[in-house]
């Protein structure tokens, strides 16, 4: 089957390369060159995300990560902070269900900076770490909780339909924000275990993209990284694995004190890195991606009973990936009628497939993304390193786009029939209340990048 | 308790040598109807971004019809001579381009980006928006009842919530700036769409418009594409509206918008001060970038890393509307938002780093930090071509020249503490602000009232 229509002559990865090397102490490294913009960017994920958290300690990754930039053994205080804001760098950090990741952009003259600091903390955080900045960031991981999720409208929507979604007990159940009370609980004794588990060479993948010299940011990563011991001890992942299909319709009603009825659901989807996952985002690119999707066109333009509706994938590697569908009524409008509406065109799609319009206009939708991704050094860092650390290449990164082209009609048509079913999902209705007194009433809105939380 | 760490250490590495970047020049022209283009080829960027600004400012609304800048704007991708308002869509979307539209104080602005080689398709879109809209009744009307439909989801936003109210407080209520920019129940509700066709005649033409195209135009022959795209634009020649002055009232004071139950309390502290026609504008910046720009500035180093109050405070500056005259005005705000029980002792902190601030001045370090951030990150900033256009864009926007983001950049680099500490001083009177609050009253209004910080009152948050 040849590859559908492209807007680049290389299907978005824009004639990139990437070279890759490993250190004595299993550190692996991305380089890749572009001397357009005197920029560069230092991309370090660590394999360890909320999935790895155990009982009793939900949040604890997130919290930790919060911990990395309070100091290690030659970097005092906020220094890492002020540094790369010294030197006209940007960066932060974030933890998502799968991995933790930390990332300076720097004008390209200052790239040994940001080497030396990442190399400095991956080596000697737990010199530096004490229970003042555990009090402080718990404090603050806690506001943060408030601020993105408690104390806006829907703001819990993901976190339930997450636990909705994955059962008790499975290591995607939570999401990486935890609960009040496991952040409260946390230990500067558990955050240095956490450390001496998780962060180690060997347990990570650096990236480096832009205006570089890779023989020298290569020796410069062997001198700051190359001595720092690698450790052994991090325990075998809780399995993620799940039946295909739920099996069931599961829901949950929820009334709180919010400005409209909504109906959220989650799917259970295939795996990233599967082809079946590039399928399935181009359904749901048809179904609900833009204002020419199905959903769309048939709720917010013809029969006028929502605001906004739309479909998201939450791709993931280590447990089927999640498909987000997110729908506010419009005025005074019932869930059931938006519902039975969704369900006949989810079920004419599964029975008809996508057109070749469709087709069209979803893959050029997913490859702008993609070009929009790979457009910035630091999105390119970023991605090599997803491609490395959970599947093990990161040249799949640039080829990423092609895979998404290459999906064929049937493929898309087959996904949709075995997947985007009601049997297949966690469903989430709300439904306002008055505003009185309503203790536990916390809101909610809906975004896109609620499966990461970041450091500042 | 410490461990020692194993690994072997290095003295911290100096900067290697700086590789010259600037702020990119647009080369200027304009096409036949008039049409200003501002265009800039950036190198390897192949998604191609295209703003147009239309002299449609918010004040030109008519009396009770506020928000029928935004619904033209939406209206726009609803349909043209050429498609309906699903085949339009249908049609941007299959050259993988998004196209967005919205309207502020200073006029209409359409953001176009796609990759370049379907340039010449979405352009054609674009410019058939623009010259022949079809703003079909039955489109308007869904416009407008999607728009009722959003107004309460905003109100229930802490954030959103506490920017109306700051206007309202500012502004005259005859202003414009006092009211929503996007309209409210009452005045949305009147729109139709013989108020937007009328809105469109009155005030969009090539000649009071300008766009700016950005990207890697290899290949692209853009004059050519121009002219058959944006260049079929028609309308009348039409003199440039004169812009109102902006006058805000900013006597201190406190109102809390009263949501029982929240457990944060969001904060807007603002006030009006001057655009960036004013000279005081460089120091301005790097003021407020020292007192609130990052989680190592004065506010967040007290607020977060001190006390852990919050997730993190910022203090800005953002124009509002600017005039070719230099009597323009910018919102200067510090915003965020603190847990309820520690609302009361977090803004008795805020306003001792203000008072602090006043008393003892910024240090020489803080204002090199600053500069070397401020300056350092406009390569990085400047990477997509969608930042370039935007920037580009609200230059033309603010009547200032092209190369005016080239000179700031050196402007800060000449700018000294004690400038920065005047200004930013200057920005942040402490008994000049007027504090928004949205939180639950019953357990912050004792706490702020004993603050001194200003008469407290409580209005509802519906």
């Amino acid at each position: 089957m040849p590859m559908g229509h492209t807007a680049t002559a290389q299907a978005g990865s824009g004639g990139l390369t990437a070279t890759e090397h490993r250190l004595a102490n299993g550190l692996r490294v991305v380089l890749s060159e572009d001397h357009l913009t005197p920029v560069a960017a230092v991309c370090l994920w660590y394999d360890v995300g909320s999935r790895h958290e155990v009982k009793g300690r939900t949040g604890l990754a997130h919290l930790f990560e919060h911990l990395m930039f309070q100091g290690s053994a030659q970097v005092k205080g906020n220094g890492h902070f002020e540094l790369v804001q010294g030197a006209g760098g940007s960066l932060n950090g974030t933890t998502s269900f799968e991995r933790t990741n930390y990332f300076e952009t720097m004008p390209a003259h200052q790239l040994e900076l940001a080497l030396w600091l990442e190399a400095d903390r991956m080596g000697s955080l737990l010199t530096a770490l004490d229970e003042e900045s555990m009090e402080n960031q718990r404090d603050v991981v806690k506001n943060e909780r408030r601020q993105r999720y408690d104390n806006v409208p829907y703001g819990t929507a993901f976190e339930k339909l997450t636990a909705l979604a994955y059962p008790e007990g499975h290591p995607y159940h939570h999401t990486p924000i935890g609960s009040m009370a496991d952040l409260d609980a946390a230990t500067l004794e558990d955050a240095r275990q956490f450390f001496r588990t998780y962060y180690a060479p060997n347990n990570a993948v650096l990236s480096v993209v832009g205006d570089i010299d890779p023989e020298q940011t290569l020796a410069w990563i062997e001198k700051y990284f190359g001595s720092i011991p690698s450790h052994d001890g991090k325990p075998v992942p809780r399995d993620g694995s799940l039946p295909d299909v739920i099996g069931e319709q599961l829901r949950e009603v929820v009334e709180e004190e919010v400005p409209a009825r909504a109906l959220m659901a989650a799917y259970r989807l295939p795996e990233d890195g599967t082809r079946a996952c590039d399928a399935v985002d181009v359904a749901l690119t048809v179904l609900g991606g833009g204002e020419s999707s199905r959903l769309y066109n048939r709720l917010v333009r013809r029969d006028r009973t929502a605001v906004a509706a739309g479909f998201g994938l939450l791709r993931l590697a280590g447990a089927p990936s999640l498909g987000w569908l997110d729908v506010k009524t419009s005025g005074d409008v019932e869930v059931p009628v938006i519902e039975a509406a969704i369900d006949e065109e989810l079920a004419r799609f599964a029975e008809q497939g996508p057109t070749a319009e469709e087709m069209e206009r979803a893959q050029a939708q997913l490859e702008r993304e993609w070009l929009d991704r790979l457009g910035t050094v630091a999105g390119r860092a970023d991605e090599l390193c997803r491609y490395a650390v959970l599947f093990g290449d990161p040249q799949l990164a640039l080829t990423a786009v092609r895979r998404v082209l290459e999906v064929t009609p049937q493929e898309v048509q087959e996904v949709a029939k075995s997947r985007l079913r009601p049997d297949n999902r966690a469903v989430l209705v709300y439904e306002p209340v008055a505003g009185e007194a309503d203790e536990t009433g916390e809101a909610a809105a809906a975004g896109t990048d609620e499966n990461e939380e970041a450091a500042k | 308790m410490t461990e020692l760490a194993t690994m072997d250490f290095h003295p911290q590495p100096q900067a290697g040598e700086a590789r010259p970047w600037a702020f990119p020049a647009p080369e200027r022209g304009s096409l036949d109807n008039g049409l200003t283009v501002l265009r800039c080829h950036r190198p390897g960027q192949q998604v191609v971004a295209v703003e147009v600004l239309l002299d449609a400012p918010l004040e030109a609304e008519p009396a009770g019809l506020d928000g029928v800048a935004t619904i033209m704007a939406r209206a726009f991708s609803e349909g043209t001579d050429k498609h309906s308002a699903e085949e339009f869509a249908a049609e941007l979307e299959r050259c993988g381009a998004t196209l967005d539209a919205h309207a502020d104080h200073p006029g209409v602005r359409l953001s176009l980006e796609v990759p370049a080689s379907r340039l010449p398709k979405a352009l054609g879109l674009l410019a058939d928006a623009l010259r022949a809209p079809a703003f079909a009744d039955s489109e308007v009307e869904r416009l407008v009842r999607n728009r009722l439909d959003e107004i309460p989801h905003e109100l229930a936003n802490p954030s959103r919530r506490a920017a109306k109210e700051l206007s309202k407080e500012l502004f005259p209520a005859s202003s414009r700036m006092s009211r929503p920019r996007q309209g409210t129940e009452e005045t949305v509700a009147g729109i139709d769409s013989a108020a937007v066709r009328a809105f469109h005649e009155k005030h969009v033409r090539p000649a009071t418009a300008t766009a700016v195209v950005v990207g890697d135009l290899t290949g692209v022959d853009l004059d050519q594409l121009l002219g058959d795209t944006l260049g079929a634009w028609t309308g009348s020649s039409a003199e440039p509206r004169p812009v109102p002055p902006v006058v805000a009232d900013d006597t201190g004071r406190v109102v809390i918008v009263d949501r029982p139950g929240a457990v944060q309390t969001q904060l807007l502290i603002g006030r009006v001060g001057p655009d960036r026609h004013d000279r005081v504008w460089p120091a301005q910046v790097l003021g407020t970038y020292c007192l609130g720009g990052t989680l190592t500035s004065r506010l967040d180093r007290v607020l977060r890393e001190e006390k852990g109050y919050t997730y993190g405070v910022r203090s800005f500056g953002q124009v509002l509307r600017s005039a070719p005259d230099g009597t323009g005005a910018a919102m200067l705000a510090i915003s965020g938002s603190v847990d309820t029980p520690n609302t009361g002792p977090a803004l008795d902190d805020l306003w001792k780093v203000l008072r602090t601030l006043a008393a003892e001045g910024l240090t020489d370090a803080e204002r090199d930090v600053a500069v070397q951030n401020l300056v350092g990150v406009a390569p990085l900033k400047y990477e997509t071509a969608a930042a370039v256009a935007g920037t580009l864009a609200d230059q033309v926007e603010q009547h200032l020249p092209d190369h005016y983001q080239a000179d700031l950049y050196r402007q800060l680099a000449a700018t000294g503490t004690v400038e920065a500490t005047a200004a930013v001083v200057n920005a942040f009177p402490v008994d000049r602000l007027v504090t928004v609050l949205v939180g639950d009253a019953s357990q912050i209004k004792a706490p702020v009232e004993a603050l001194g910080i200003g008469e407290v009152t409580v209005v509802s948050a519906e």
